[in-house]
C-alpha cells in the first residue's frame, strides 16, 4: 500500500537521521585526522607504519583498550546469560501462576526500569562497600584474600538491571500466546517438562532472544552503574573512554569508535539477515 | 491420561521456584541497596567525611531549603536557602525540555517508518539503532568535536561566512547549557523514537483511509486520530527518557564543562567530592521518590502500554 | 538451532581473538634486553626486589605517569598493571574511605596526607625496603605534612598559576587578582579544584590560603562569585587543551600542563602572580590494605631509579624532587636537562618559591569549603 507523504515530511524525516548521522561521520572522518591534537582536521595522517589507518594501528597496540573491550564483551556475556535465564523464568512465573508475594515480586521488578540508574549505582555501591567491610574486618582477610569490587561485582549489578528488561520482553509475548498448543501436546500425552521443552520453549525463543540482545545491548552501553561498581582490572570500555577524554584525547579513540561502529554495523546486518530467514 | 494441569499448590511451588532467582537478585540489589541508602539520608557526617548514623531530618530539611547547621550566605542558621531548589528545578527543566524535544523530533521520523512499507521498516529502525549501538561516551565526544571553538560546526560556518564575505566571529557552543541540552535530546532520541513506532504500527492503516474518506485533511487525522492513538507511546517514551536525564550526570561533565550543575552531578559529587554520603543519599532518596510519583501520575492517567517493552 | 548460531558463533570468535591478543604479553625472548612497543630499553632494576603477585593495581592522577615506565615494569617484573585514575584529591579520598577498591599504590597530594594517616587509610612505609630515599633533593623531604616521610615519598612537585595566552591578551597580567578584570569573561579555564579556587580568592583578599575564620571564608566566597563568569570551562584532567584549542585565552593551571602548553605553542606564558602561587607536592603512599605489596615496593624502587625517572623531564615537567634523576639527565641527556633547567616553569626561581603557599588540611573547617565550592559553582 503506497501513498505520497507531503514533502515536509520527507525533508523532516532527513534532517532527523542527518543529525542522527552527522556524529558518527565526524567520528570516523577524525580517525584519519593527521593532527594529534584532534582539535581541527588537518588532512589525512600518513605515518609509518600503517600510512592512513596509523591510529588504527596504535589502537591494535594498545594493551589498555584491548583489556576493556575484552572485560565489556566479558561482562555482557556472562550478565546476558544470566538475566534471560533469571528473567525468562519470572517471566513465565509471573504469566502464568499465582504464589505468595507474587504483587511484591511484580512490583520490584518494574522498580529499576522507573528509577534514575544513578540511585541504583549509589544503592549498590553502598551495599557492596558495607558488605565486603563486614566480611574483611570479621574474618580478618589480609592483602589479596580481601574482597573488593571487579569483575564480580559489574557482573552481578548487570544482571540486576538486566532482569527487568528480559522479564517484560518475554512476557509481553506470552500474554499473546495460545496455549491451546499445549493443551494439545498434553492430549497427546506429552508431560509439562516435555511441553515446555519442545513447544512452549520454541515459540518464545524470539522474544528471548530479543530480551537477550536488549540485555546485552544494555551491559555493553552502560556507564552510570558500572561506574560505581567496578574495580581495579575490571575497566569497562565506557569507563575507559571517559577516563580517556579526561586526558589529551588523540584520534586513537575516533579509531576505536570507526572500528566499534563497524563492529555493531556487520552485526546488526547478520542478525537481521538471520532473522529474515524465517 | 489427565487433561487437568497439576496440583494447584504444586503449581504455587513451581512458581515461585521459578520466580526465587529475580526476587533474590531484586531483593540483593535493589530493596536492600535502597534501604542502606534511606538508612544513611537520616545520618550526618564527621569532619572527615565518614557517615553518623543518627536519625536527623536535617539532610531533606537542606534540600527543600531549610538549613538547620549549615550557613546560608552570610545568614547564621536556621536560616532558608534556595540553592539546591534551584539544582533540582535546572533538572526538572531540562527533563522537560529534552522530553519535549524529543517529542517534536521523533515523532514525525516515528510516523514515517510505522507508515513505511513492511519490507522497508526494519531497516529503517536498524538506522535509528545503530548510533544507539555506538556507546554512549563516544557519542558525547563527537559533538565536543563539532561544537568546540574550532570543531567542525564554526569551521563550517566560517568558510561560508568566507564565501558571503561575512564578517565571522566563532559561536561559543561548546561548554553551555544548550550543549548540554543538545546532548541531552540526542542520547535519548531513539529512546522516544522506538515506543512512539510501536504504538502507531499497531495503528490499523484503514483507519487513515476512513477518516480520509469521511473528508479530514492530513492535520486533522494527526490530531484526532493518529495522536491519541499513539498517546501509550509516548506515555513509555516519556518515561524512558525523563528519568534517565534527571540521573544523567556524564553528560553535563563533559559538554557542560563541569558548570552546568543538575541534580545527577550533585549527587555523583557528594559521594566523590564534598564526602557527604548522607546528603548524597538524601538526595538520591528525593530523586527516586521525584521520578516514582512523576511516573505514577503519568501511568495513571494515561496507562502503561506495552510500548515500553519496544525499547 | 541454526538460527542463532552465526551470531554466536562470531561473538564467541571475536572473544577468543581478543583473548589471544590480549594474552600474547611481552613475552620475551630471554637474553634480550626488555624494550618496550616504542624501541625505549628498559634499564635493569637496581635492586631487583623478590616479586611473587601477578598484578599491581595503581590509583593514581591522570596523565601522570610515562608510558616506558609502565611497559618496563610490566616486562622486566612480569606483573601486569591495573591503572585507575582520578583528578582530584577528593575522588581518591572517598573512594578509599569508602573501602571498596583494593589499590596498591596511591598518589596523594600533600594536603590530604595528614588526613588519610587520621583515618589509617595509608600504612606506614618500610624504609629497609627502599633504596631511593637517598636520591630525593632534601628540600622535598621531611615536610610538615609527612615529618620523616614515614607514611610518603615525592613523586612530583609543582605549583599553580597563571598560564596566558600572548597572542591574544596582550595587557600584562602579573597577579591572581587580574584575572577579574571584566574583560576576561568567560575566557578562562580552571582547575576543577576547590582548595586551589578558594585559595586564590582569599590571597586576593590578603587572609591566608588555609584560613578556618568563617567571615573570611564568606567574603572569600563573595569575591570567587565575582569570577566564575570568567571561567568558561573547569578541567582538573587536561586544562591545556582548552588553551591550545583555542577555546579559551588564558587560565589557572599547574606546572606541568603549563610546560606541555608552552611546547605547543611557545606564546603561553607562566605567570608566578606577585601574591605568591600556590605550592604542592603529590607523593606516593601504600594504602593500609595493599594486596600486593612485593609489587608495590618493587614499583617504587624501579621507577625511582636515575635512569628511569628522567622520563618524566620528557613527559611531565614538573619541579622535579630526583636530585639523582637530574644529576643522570645532565650528564645523559644534556638538551632535556637545559630545557628543564633553563625554563621557569620547571626550574622554580628561589624567590618564586619563598612566596609560594601550601594548601594545607582544614580539618573541621572542610564542611565551609566544599558548602562555598557548591554554592559557587551551582549559580
Amino acid at each position: 500500500m503506497n501513498h505520497r507523504h507531503s514533502f515536509w515530511l520527507y525533508f523532516t524525516v532527513i534532517l532527523v537521521y542527518a543529525f542522527l548521522y552527522i556524529p558518527i561521520f565526524v567520528l570516523i572522518t577524525y580517525s584519519f585526522n593527521s593532527s594529534r591534537i584532534n582539535v581541527r582536521f588537518e588532512g589525512i595522517v600518513n605515518l609509518e607504519p600503517c600510512g592512513p589507518f596509523y591510529w588504527f594501528c596504535q589502537l591494535s597496540r594498545n594493551r589498555e583498550v584491548i583489556n576493556a573491550v575484552r572485560n565489556s564483551l566479558i561482562i555482557a556475556t556472562l550478565s546476558t546469560m544470566g538475566s534471560t535465564v533469571i528473567g525468562t523464568m519470572a517471566a513465565l512465573a509471573l504469566q502464568r501462576h499465582d504464589f505468595p508475594l507474587k504483587r511484591f515480586a511484580e512490583g520490584s521488578l518494574y522498580i529499576p526500569i522507573i528509577i534514575p540508574e544513578l540511585v541504583m549505582g549509589i544503592g549498590i555501591l553502598v551495599l557492596f562497600t558495607t558488605v565486603f567491610r563486614g566480611i574483611n574486618t570479621a574474618f580478618h582477610l589480609q592483602g589479596n584474600a580481601r574482597l573488593g569490587m571487579g569483575l564480580g561485582t559489574v557482573i552481578v549489578s548487570h544482571i540486576a538491571f538486566s532482569v527487568p528488561f528480559v522479564a517484560l520482553v518475554v512476557r509481553a509475548r506470552l500474554h499473546g500466546f495460545d496455549r491451546a498448543i499445549e493443551e494439545a501436546a498434553r492430549d497427546l500425552g506429552a508431560t509439562e517438562w516435555i511441553t515446555f521443552w519442545r513447544v512452549t520453549l520454541p515459540n518464545i525463543t524470539p522474544s528471548v532472544l530479543a530480551g537477550a540482545l536488549l540485555a546485552f545491548t544494555l551491559s555493553l552501553d552502560d556507564f552510570i552503574i558500572t561506574f560505581f561498581t567496578t574495580g581495579p582490572g575490571a575497566t569497562t570500555l565506557p569507563i575507559y573512554i571517559y577516563g580517556l577524554l579526561r586526558r589529551t584525547i588523540t584520534p586513537e579513540i575516533n579509531a576505536l569508535s570507526t572500528v566499534w561502529i563497524g563492529i555493531v554495523f556487520v552485526l546488526l546486518l547478520v542478525i537481521q539477515r538471520v532473522q529474515q530467514r524465517d | 491420561m489427565s487433561t487437568i494441569p497439576s496440583v494447584p499448590g504444586g503449581a504455587r511451588r513451581r512458581g515461585f521456584l521459578l520466580m526465587l532467582p529475580s526476587l533474590l537478585w531484586m531483593v540483593g540489589l535493589l530493596i536492600i541497596p535502597l534501604g542502606l541508602v534511606l538508612v544513611m539520608s537520616f545520618g550526618r557526617r564527621d569532619p572527615d567525611g565518614n557517615v553518623i548514623y543518627t536519625f536527623t531530618l536535617d539532610n531533606y530539611l537542606r534540600l527543600l531549603g531549610f538549613s538547620r547547621s549549615y550557613p546560608c550566605g552570610s545568614t547564621p542558621p536556621p536560616c532558608f536557602d534556595a540553592l539546591y531548589l534551584s539544582i533540582l528545578w535546572r533538572s526538572l527543566v531540562l527533563g522537560f525540555q529534552t522530553t519535549v524535544l524529543t517529542v517534536l523530533i521523533g515523532y514525525p521520523l516515528a510516523y514515517f517508518i510505522a507508515r513505511a512499507p513492511a519490507s522497508r521498516r526494519n531497516s529503517y529502525l536498524l538506522l535509528v539503532l545503530i548510533p544507539l549501538w555506538t556507546n554512549f561516551v563516544i557519542r558525547l565526544y563527537a559533538w565536543m568535536i563539532i561544537l568546540r571553538s574550532q570543531g567542525v560546526l564554526n569551521s563550517v560556518l566560517g568558510w561560508l561566512a568566507g564565501l558571503l564575505n561575512l564578517p565571522f566571529q566563532p559561536l561559543e557552543l561548546l561548554y553551555t547549557p544548550g550543549a548540554v541540552l543538545l546532548g541531552m535530546v540526542y542520547e535519548f532520541l531513539p529512546f522516544m523514537i522506538l515506543p512512539i513506532y510501536t504504538s502507531l504500527e499497531k495503528i490499523n492503516p484503514s483507519l487513515y483511509e476512513a477518516a480520509a474518506d469521511l473528508g479530514a485533511n492530513p492535520w486533522r487525522t494527526l490530531w484526532r486520530v493518529t495522536l491519541p492513538l499513539s498517546m501509550p507511546g509516548i506515555v513509555a517514551g516519556t518515561i524512558l527518557v525523563f528519568v534517565p536525564v534527571m540521573g544523567t550526570f556524564i553528560v553535563s561533565d563533559i559538554l557542560g564543562g563541569r558548570q552546568v550543575i543538575l541534580i545527577g552531578n550533585l549527587i555523583q559529587r557528594q559521594f566523590l567530592d564534598a564526602r557527604d554520603p548522607a546528603f548524597g543519599s538524601a538526595a538520591s532518596i528525593l530523586l527516586m521518590v521525584l521520578t516514582l510519583a512523576m511516573t505514577l501520575y503519568y501511568t495513571r492517567r494515561f496507562g502503561f502500554g506495552e510500548e515500553i517493552t519496544s525499547a | 538451532m541454526p538460527r542463532f548460531s552465526i551470531p554466536l558463533v562470531a561473538l564467541i570468535g571475536l572473544l577468543v581473538l581478543l583473548g589471544g591478543c590480549a594474552g600474547n604479553r611481552e613475552a620475551q625472548p630471554s637474553g634480550e634486553e626488555p624494550r618496550t612497543a616504542s624501541g625505549f630499553v628498559c634499564p635493569a632494576p637496581q635492586p631487583r626486589l623478590e616479586v611473587t603477585s601477578r598484578e599491581l593495581n595503581l590509583f593514581v592522577w591522570t596523565e601522570y605517569i610515562p608510558n616506558e615506565m609502565l611497559e618496563c615494569f610490566q616486562r622486566v617484573y612480569n606483573v601486569r598493571i591495573n591503572r585507575d585514575e582520578y583528578s582530584a584529591n577528593e575522588e581518591m579520598y572517598a573512594k578509599l574511605l569508602a573501602g571498596g577498591a583494593n589499590y596498591d599504590l596511591v598518589m596523594p597530594s600533600d594536603y590530604f596526607v595528614p588526613l588519610m594517616i587520621r583515618q589509617g587509610l595509608l600504612q606506614k612505609l618500610d624504609k629497609s625496603r627502599l633504596a631511593v630515599i637517598p636520591y630525593f633533593n632534601p628540600a622535598y623531604l621531611n615536610l610538615p605534612f609527612d615529618p620523616n616521610n614515614e607514611y610518603t615519598i615525592p613523586y612530583q612537585a609543582g605549583t599553580d598559576a597563571i598560564m596566558v595566552n600572548t597572542e591574544r591578551i596582550k595587557e600584562p597580567i602579573t597577579a591572581f587578582a587580574d584575572l577579574w578584570r571584566p574583560e576576561f569573561a568567560r575566557r578562562m579555564v580552571s582547575v576543577d579544584d576547590s582548595r586551589t579556587l578558594i585559595g586564590i580568592a582569599l590571597l586576593t583578599l590578603g587572609y591566608d590560603i588555609n584560613t578556618r575564620d568563617p567571615a573570611q571564608l564568606e567574603e572569600a566566597k563573595a569575591k570567587l562569585a565575582q569570577l566564575i563568569p570568567n571561567i568558561k570551562v573547569f578541567d582538573s584532567d587536561s586544562p591545556k587543551t582548552a588553551l591550545i584549542g583555542g577555546d579559551v585565552d588564558l587560565g589557572i593551571i599547574w606546572t606541568g600542563e603549563a610546560a606541555l602548553a608552552k611546547q605547543e605553542n611557545p606564546a603561553f606564558e607562566y605567570i608566578y602572580p606577585v601574591e605568591g602561587p600556590i605550592l604542592w607536592q603529590d607523593n606516593w603512599a601504600i594504602p593500609a590494605n595493599a594486596p600486593h605489596l612485593d609489587a608495590a615496593y618493587a614499583w617504587l624502587n624501579y621507577i625511582l631509579q636515575p635512569d628511569l625517572f628522567w622520563l618524566t623531564l620528557r613527559d611531565f615537567p614538573y619541579n622535579n624532587p630526583h636530585q639523582a634523576a637530574l644529576e643522570w639527565a645532565r650528564v645523559n641527556q644534556p638538551e632535556l636537562y637545559d630545557s628543564y633547567m633553563n625554563s621557569p616553569i620547571t626550574n622554580i626561581p628561589p624567590e618564586v618559591l619563598a612566596r609560594g603557599h601550601r594548601v594545607e588540611d582544614v580539618g573541621e573547617a572542610t564542611p565551609l569549603y566544599d558548602r562555598i565550592w557548591t554554592e559557587v559553582k551551582g549559580q
